[in-house]
Formats: structure tokens, C-alpha cells, sequence
């Protein structure tokens, strides 16, 4: 049988870049691949060729033994090729049934005919289990449906090739099970499903096949059978990894952060937090779980001055701070590392040195605090960009063009080189390589043991396993629960984090809860 | 031959690229301007030498064009401060006109006899102090209006320029009218007008006044703590909160100065060339300074040079068209061709020639 795809010596430049380098693929039919790197490997840009976004430079794409070329996204469209991207496209104010036929043009006349398409979506979703609304809104779905949209999207184009890039990245742990089941049934059809991913435990779950590239090349396909997670880790970085993190025993100290019954609402008025305690002590780190987009965001707006608190109270050190401007909690040893790296923690065309001192830059004043220390500020971002290693030419090189990593090292760096008491930590690690989130995970383990107290906000269960002493599972805008980290298995998170309490997580999962 | 052209993943900024495609773009426009003269004079060159001549080449046109360039500029350095702290405006019509009108009331004042008394240099101070005031006051009121209630303030700020305009107009044709048929003040005495500066030349002080303020500018949005907030402010507004700056209140602080600067070019004019506040004072000079502004990529060290090229074709317009019978309009042509293509020269930035015999492996890799 021929493969439903095959890539055959993929190479493509971009100026200082070379984003595949004589890169092979092959995906046969009815099969789940799974292609696994690190950022910056390469396979966004493979997909993207495949896709017809980009055109290779040298190399061949063959369909069912047939080779084609694709000079734009429509013609893979029409071969039957759709993608899913990691951030969905969908149209947020139309309707589930309007966003499916967006970019079709086979209505007769210019007539849209929405009620035949909405008929269509329903028997496409009863016969995958895909349950859908054609007629909701995509803005009011949750995040889990819009993607079952996305998926109805291309079996709507009748697409036999799949390519899904980090699908998993929005999802609880029990819609990643459904995701995964729903593709599996797709294969068993004949259809062939590309997983673009850094999450090794779903692929070994998923995958029949998996795909390893590294720095543009392919490195290795492997039968699932075949292989272990420490393998594919090892293939993937091309050293043996350990994120593994080995903390000291907890030396809690005296409690500085303090929040009792907090509630914070959000952009649209909406109520977001809904009465949260919490505390975090020196030299401890409070790690708060959930799926995004449950008040974790609001939460640390709120703490951080950048949004109205609307009842409770908020303590440093015993002194209230509840109403207090950013500016006066920073003073006070209060600093957050935000989860939107390149949105809100910096400025990407200005240099690293004028990055280093956001939020510092009286600090980083003379003349009455009117004139820039230009000597100043020049030799902390030299000492910030030394000491965490940062990998750039210099200090005058534009933070936005330096990689999702090193930019992160730039941001923690600042906030801990302000000697923080207490740092609230919001996704640290997000879309970041194996090696930078070593780097990352050391660094907050090392404030913990200077005595800072840390508040970790993270989406990824590894991270909060491995790096939190106290952990909140945050749901719907309150806590489900306090679980000791040894505790914590991922079966409990992952309930907690669906919205069951602790104590309804104890009996799923038979674990004693604090 | 496709094939030597990439698309960048990101725009070039290597200033010796952006210099010539500057460069370029100048003249490209040139050229199509020696183009538009062909019907009227037998060699081009000559009708730009006869431009460059009239405005540059000479100590008179030398003056006259910075007299032009002066006003030009302050309302350019008004567009940097307020542009790049992400603050739209574009009401620098309304400022000068307000600045105009403040420092005529100022002067006149001098007249009646009030003030007297006070030394020339002194008196020169307090009335760029009093129409900066004015203007500042002017546009921060924008400012301030976005801050409180998030509105919109490129139309808001559009908007103002109409009523300033009419604001002067009822001064000149009521209060402040001098006896007489003509909608204006009385002329001013001359002890306020702006001094000369060139002996044998209409040059005044005003080019004085831009270039301190081109100085001032540059040490604020180089060299200053609030220059930083500013910048920060303009590129990530989102940054700049979660850097523990007041948003709101760069705003208010950047429509202030934008305001206060355009007030200036009011000034410069009342107290350097018209000698006297009238209805239309501005003619325009409050846009074409944004467009100078943009030409110099809002960076204050550039605005001066722009500005005098800027007005270096305008003046020279007339001369051209004394000594070749071209029409002036072609200059006009050439001008806005030049704003044009300048802008029209970004979208090169992301482009990048691939020459056939460099191996496309060997540049370096990004960090």
C-alpha cells in the first residue's frame, strides 16, 4: 500500500535560518505519526510545507504515490490535507455552522445555504462523537469544543490527512483522553492524523509511529512499540535529560504573602476569582494548577495591582496592600513574571538592557531620578544576561528576536536581581525547550532556597509536581482543594482541575488530602 | 530571476538599508519629477538647480527657508513625543493656531503699554512659557480624555483643530480686532518680534527656538528616566503597566508636550513672520510637519534636516517657476512624491536579494 504521505529530502531556508535540512517524513494511512522536537526544530516549518503555507527549497511531497506541489494552502486543501492550528482559527462572533464554510465556494449562485451545512455538521458529528451546537456561537464554546469545531472544519473538507500542532496545549487532562479517542476513530476510517508535539506521554499513548527531528533534521522514526519516553526525551535533545528536579527538604519560614476571601472579576465585569485564601511563606513554593482560563490570571492581576480588587484583602509582611498601585507592592518585594512573555513582560524592539530595568527604572536613575544611569543599567544587564546565561550577541540586541527561552531567562532574571520577597510566577515554562526549562525550574528552586517565597501559577502538572511544596488546584475561579506534593498524583490533579472537589478527587483516586 | 527575491521572517533593520532605500526613494521621485519638467525647459537639471539655488544657495533664500523650516520643525519634534508614546495626535493645527493667538494676546499686551517695562530676552521667555502653556493645555485636554474615558484620539484631536480655527477667528474678528476692514490684530510692536539672526536676511530667532527644542526632545526621549516610560509606553502599553508606569498619565504628559511644542510653531509665526494673529494663520503647517515627522522616522535628530529639505522645495518652488515657466505644482508633485515612496520603501525592508553566487548556508544563524 502506498503511504498517504511522504516527504521526501525537505530542505528550507529562511536568511540565517535553515529550517529543514534534507528532512523525511512518511505517514501512512490510518495511522497516528506523532512528530516530536523541541521548539525551533523544525516542525512547524515541515507542517507548514506540507500545509502549502511555505514552498521548500529542494526536497518532494508525495501523495499516495503521486508527487504534487502546493503553491498555496487552498491546493493542500483540495488534496485533502487540512491543519489544525495550535492557536484555533475560527471566527469568534460567527457560528459554529458559519465557521465551517468559511473559505468554501461550492454554494450555487452566491446563496449560502447555512441550514444544509448546519445538517451536515450534525450528521458529521453524530457519526464521530463530536457533539456540537452548529447553531452556538464559537465565542461562548469552551476551548475544548471549539477544538471538536476545528476538527468538524476539516472533516467537513473531507481532509484524509489530519495535522493537529500542540492540540493538547488548552486541554484538561480528561478532553485531551477524549481528543485522543476521537483521532483514533479517525484512523480507524483510514484517515492518517499528524500530532505535532513536545508532550512526550500523550504521543507514547497516541502514536502508532513517532517522528523525532532535531535543529531541521529528521533524527529517527520509531514504532511506539518499540521504544520508552527516556529514549524519544534522549533523541529529542540529543543528550539524557533529567527533569527529574531534586529539591531540598522545605524550611518554611514566617508567612509574607497573605490573601483572604478575594474576589476578582474580570474584563467583562463577569466574576473570575470567587473567594480565595491563600498564603505563601518564605522559602516555600505554592504551586496553583489548573486549565487556563480559570481565574489564574485574574488572581495574579489582582495581587499585582494590575486589576480592582473587588472584596478581601491582600497582605505583605502584615501590611495591607489590597488597594495599592503596582508600583508600591514591587517596593514592598512583591514581583510577578508574567505568563505573556513578549505581550506584557517586555518590550520586544527595545534592546535587553532597556528590558532589564523595566519596572526598576528609578532604580536605574540618577539626577533626582530624572536622568537615565546609562552605566548603570548597562552593567546590570550585563551582569543579568551573565549570570543566567543568557544566549545573545550582546546587550544592546532587540528582546524580541531573542528565542522564548533566553527572553524568559532575561524577564526572571530582572525580577529576581530585584531581591524579591515574594515572586508570583505565572506559566514560567510555556512553550519553552527541555534545556531552558531546566534552566527556569533551577532558578526558581534556587530563590526558594535563598528564602523567597514563590507562587507558581502553572498549567503543566509536571512543573507544579515537580517544583511545588503546597498545591491549589484552581477551578471555576476558587480552589477545589490544598494537596501536599507528594500527594498529588496526576489522576487527582487532573479531576480536581475538571472541577471535583478534593474530597471527591480522594475517593477517585485514594489519596489522604491536607 | 524570482528566485533572488526572499521574503524575511522579520523586516530588516540595518540602518545602512533603510538609509538607501531612503535614499533611493528621493530619487526615484526626482526622476519622475525631471520627467513632469520635460515640457518646459530642455534639461531638468537646470530647473533643480534653479530650485536649490533660490532656497540653499543663496543667504536670502537661505533665510527665508528656515523661517519656513522653524515651524516645521517644532510641530515635527511635537509629532515624536506624542507618536512614540503611542499617543495619535493629530491636532497640531489647533496648537499652533492656540500658540499663535496666546502670544499675540501676550505681545499686544506689550503694546498697551503693561509690560513695558520688562527686558526683551525677558519678555521672549515668559511668552514661550505662556503659549507652550496654552498649547499644552490645549492638547492635554485630549490626553486627558483618553485616559479617563478611553476615547479616541486621533479623531478627537482632528476634531479640535476646527475649533481652534474658529476660536481665532472670532478673536481676530471681535476682541482682539484692530480698526480697520481686515479680520486681524493690530500689528505688534516691534520690540516682540522674534530678532533677526543673519544680518541682509529675513532669518529670525525662530530657528533658534526649533533647534533648542530639537535639543531638549532628544535629551528627553534618550537620556530621560520619563523619555524611557514614554517609549515603553508607545511600543507595549501593556508592558508599561506591568512595569509600574502610569499609563494614563504618560499620556496626558505626552499630549501636554506635543501640544505645548506645536504651540511654538503658533509663536514662531506670529512673533517671527506675520508680526500680527489672522484668521488661516497656519496654512497647513500643522500636517506637513506630521509628514516631516514621518519622513525623519520620528527621530528628533532627523527632523531638523527634513524639515529644512522640506522647506527648502517649497520655497524653492516659486523660483522655479519665475525662472522656467514650469508650474510650481510640479515641486508640489515631487513633494508628496517624496513622502510616497519614503513610506512606500518599507514594505522593501522584508525583502532580500539572494545573489546567485553567495551559498544561502553560510549566514549566520539566529540567536
Amino acid at each position: 500500500m502506498q503511504p498517504a504521505v511522504e516527504l521526501r529530502g525537505i530542505t528550507k531556508r529562511f536568511p540565517g535560518v535553515l529550517a529543514n535540512d534534507q528532512t523525511n517524513l512518511v505517514v501512512e494511512k490510518g495511522e497516528v505519526h506523532a512528530v516530536l522536537g523541541e521548539n525551533g526544530a523544525g516542525k512547524s516549518t515541515l507542517m507548514h510545507i506540507l500545509y502549502g503555507s511555505y514552498q521548500p527549497d529542494e526536497g518532494e511531497i508525495v501523495l499516495d504515490g503521486q508527487q504534487v506541489r502546493f503553491a498555496s494552502q487552498r491546493e493542500a486543501i483540495g488534496h485533502n490535507i487540512g491543519m489544525i492550528h495550535q492557536d484555533f482559527m475560527l471566527v469568534r462572533p460567527f457560528t459554529v455552522v458559519e465557521n465551517v464554510v468559511l473559505g468554501l465556494r461550492d454554494e450555487r449562485g452566491g446563496i449560502l445555504d447555512l441550514g444544509k451545512a448546519a445538517a451536515r455538521i450534525k450528521e458529521l458529528s453524530d457519526r464521530h462523537g463530536l457533539t456540537v451546537d452548529p447553531w452556538a456561537r464559537v465565542e461562548h464554546l469552551p476551548v475544548g469544543v471549539q477544538q471538536r469545531v476545528e476538527i468538524i472544519k476539516l472533516l467537513y473538507r473531507d481532509a484524509r490527512i489530519l495535522i493537529l500542532d500542540e492540540p493538547t496545549a488548552v486541554l484538561t487532562p480528561q478532553e485531551t483522553g477524549k481528543l485522543l479517542a476521537t483521532l483514533r476513530a479517525l484512523t480507524a476510517e483510514g484517515r492518517s492524523v499528524i500530532i505535532v508535539t513536545h508532550k512526550l506521554h500523550e504521543i507514547i499513548e497516541v502514536a502508532d509511529r513517532i517522528t523525532i527531528m532535531r535543529d531541521g533534521r529528521t533524527v529517527a522514526t520509531l514504532d511506539k512499540k518499540a521504544t520508552t519516553e527516556a529514549e524519544l526525551a534522549r533523541m529529542m535533545v540529543g543528550r539524557d535529560v533529567a527533569l527529574k528536579v531534586r529539591r531540598t527538604p522545605l524550611r518554611q519560614g514566617n508567612p509574607i504573602l497573605r490573601v483572604s476571601d478575594l474576589y476578582v472579576a474580570d474584563d467583562r465585569g463577569a466574576s473570575a476569582v470567587n473567594g480565595v485564601d491563600l498564603s505563601v511563606h518564605e522559602g516555600e513554593i505554592v504551586g496553583i494548577a489548573g486549565v487556563d482560563g480559570n481565574g489564574q490570571s485574574q488572581l495574579v492581576e489582582g495581587l499585582m495591582g494590575l486589576r480592582a480588587i473587588r472584596q478581601g484583602s491582600v497582605e505583605m509582611a502584615g501590611v495591607e496592600i489590597t488597594d495599592a498601585p503596582l508600583f508600591d507592592r514591587s517596593g514592598k518585594g512583591l514581583v510577578y513574571v508574567p505568563a505573556d512573555r513578549r505581550g506584557v513582560g517586555s518590550v520586544a524592539t527595545l534592546n535587553i538592557e532597556d528590558n532589564a530595568i523595566l519596572g526598576n527604572q528609578r532604580q536605574f536613575s540618577g539626577a533626582g531620578s530624572l536622568l537615565r544611569d546609562r552605566a548603570k543599567s548597562r552593567s546590570h544587564a550585563e551582569t543579568l544576561i551573565d549570570r543566567f546565561g543568557v544566549r545573545t550577541p550582546d546587550i544592546r540586541f532587540p528582546a524580541g528576536k531573542l528565542s522564548g527561552g533566553n527572553l524568559q531567562k532575561v524577564i526572571l532574571g530582572r525580577e529576581i536581581m530585584r531581591d524579591p520577597r515574594v515572586l508570583i510566577v505565572e506559566q514560567p515554562t510555556r512553550g519553552l525547550d527541555v534545556g531552558a526549562i531546566e534552566v527556569i525550574w533551577s532558578e526558581l528552586l534556587a530563590a526558594r532556597e535563598q528564602g523567597k517565597g514563590i507562587l507558581l501559577i502553572s498549567a503543566e502538572l509536571e512543573e507544579i509536581r515537580n517544583l511545588a511544596d503546597r498545591i491549589f488546584v484552581m477551578y471555576g475561579g476558587r480552589f477545589m482543594g490544598e494537596l501536599r506534593s507528594e500527594d498529588a498524583s496526576d489522576e487527582v490533579i487532573g479531576l480536581m482541575m475538571a472541577g471535583v472537589s478534593a474530597v471527591g478527587a480522594r475517593e477517585v483516586g485514594h489519596v489522604e488530602y491536607v | 530571476m524570482w528566485n533572488m527575491f526572499e521574503r524575511r521572517l522579520a523586516p530588516t533593520e540595518s540602518p545602512w538599508a533603510i538609509a538607501a532605500m531612503t535614499f533611493g526613494s528621493v530619487v526615484l521621485a526626482f526622476l519622475i519629477g525631471a520627467v513632469l519638467f520635460l515640457p518646459f525647459v530642455s534639461n531638468p537639471i537646470d530647473a533643480y538647480v534653479s530650485l536649490f539655488e533660490a532656497s540653499l544657495g543663496s543667504m536670502r533664500g537661505l533665510g527665508i527657508t528656515l523661517n519656513r523650516a522653524a515651524p516645521l520643525i517644532v510641530i515635527a519634534l511635537g509629532t515624536c513625543v506624542a507618536w512614540r508614546a503611542g499617543f495619535g495626535y493629530l491636532g497640531f493645527e489647533g496648537c499652533l493656531t492656540i500658540g499663535a493667538a496666546a502670544s499675540a494676546w501676550f505681545a499686544l499686551l506689550a503694546l498697551d503699554g503693561g509690560l513695558a517695562f520688562i527686558p526683551s530676552i525677558l519678555f521672549f521667555a515668559v511668552a514661550i512659557c505662556i503659549s507652550f502653556g496654552a498649547g499644552g493645555a490645549w492638547a492635554g485636554g485630549v490626553g486627558l480624555f483618553r485616559s479617563r474615558f478611553g476615547g479616541n484620539e486621533v479623531l478627537i484631536s482632528l476634531m479640535t483643530n476646527y475649533v481652534a480655527a474658529f476660536i481665532v477667528q472670532y478673536l481676530v474678528s471681535g476682541p482682539m480686532r484692530a480698526p480697520g476692514s481686515l479680520p486681524q490684530t493690530p500689528r505688534l510692536p516691534t520690540e516682540t518680534w522674534l530678532p533677526g539672526i543673519i544680518p541682509e536676511t529675513r532669518a529670525h530667532a525662530g530657528i533658534l527656538i526649533a533647534l533648542a527644542a530639537t535639543g531638549l526632545v532628544w535629551l528627553l526621549m534618550s537620556r530621560m528616566r520619563l523619555g524611557y516610560e514614554l517609549i515603553v509606553t508607545g511600543l507595549n502599553p501593556f508592558a508599561a503597566r506591568y512595569g509600574g508606569i502610569n499609563v494614563g498619565r504618560r499620556y496626558v504628559l505626552a499630549a501636554f508636550l506635543a501640544g505645548g511644542l506645536g504651540a511654538l510653531a503658533g509663536l514662531i509665526e506670529v512673533l517671527g513672520t506675520q508680526h500680527r494673529l489672522l484668521d488661516g494663520l497656519s496654512g497647513g503647517i500643522g500636517f506637513i510637519g506630521i509628514v516631516v515627522a514621518l519622513l525623519a522616522k520620528l527621530n528628533p535628530l532627523a527632523v531638523v534636516p527634513t524639515a529644512v529639505l522640506y522647506a527648502a522645495l517649497s520655497v524653492g518652488a516659486d523660483a522655479v517657476q519665475r525662472s522656467t515657466g514650469a508650474p510650481s505644482s510640479i515641486i508640489f508633485i515631487l513633494q508628496s512624491l517624496i513622502v510616497l515612496f519614503v513610506m512606500a520603501s518599507d514594505f522593501l525592508r522584508y525583502w532580500t536579494i539572494r545573489l546567485p553566487f553567495k551559498s544561502p548556508g553560510s549566514e549566520s544563524g539566529k540567536v
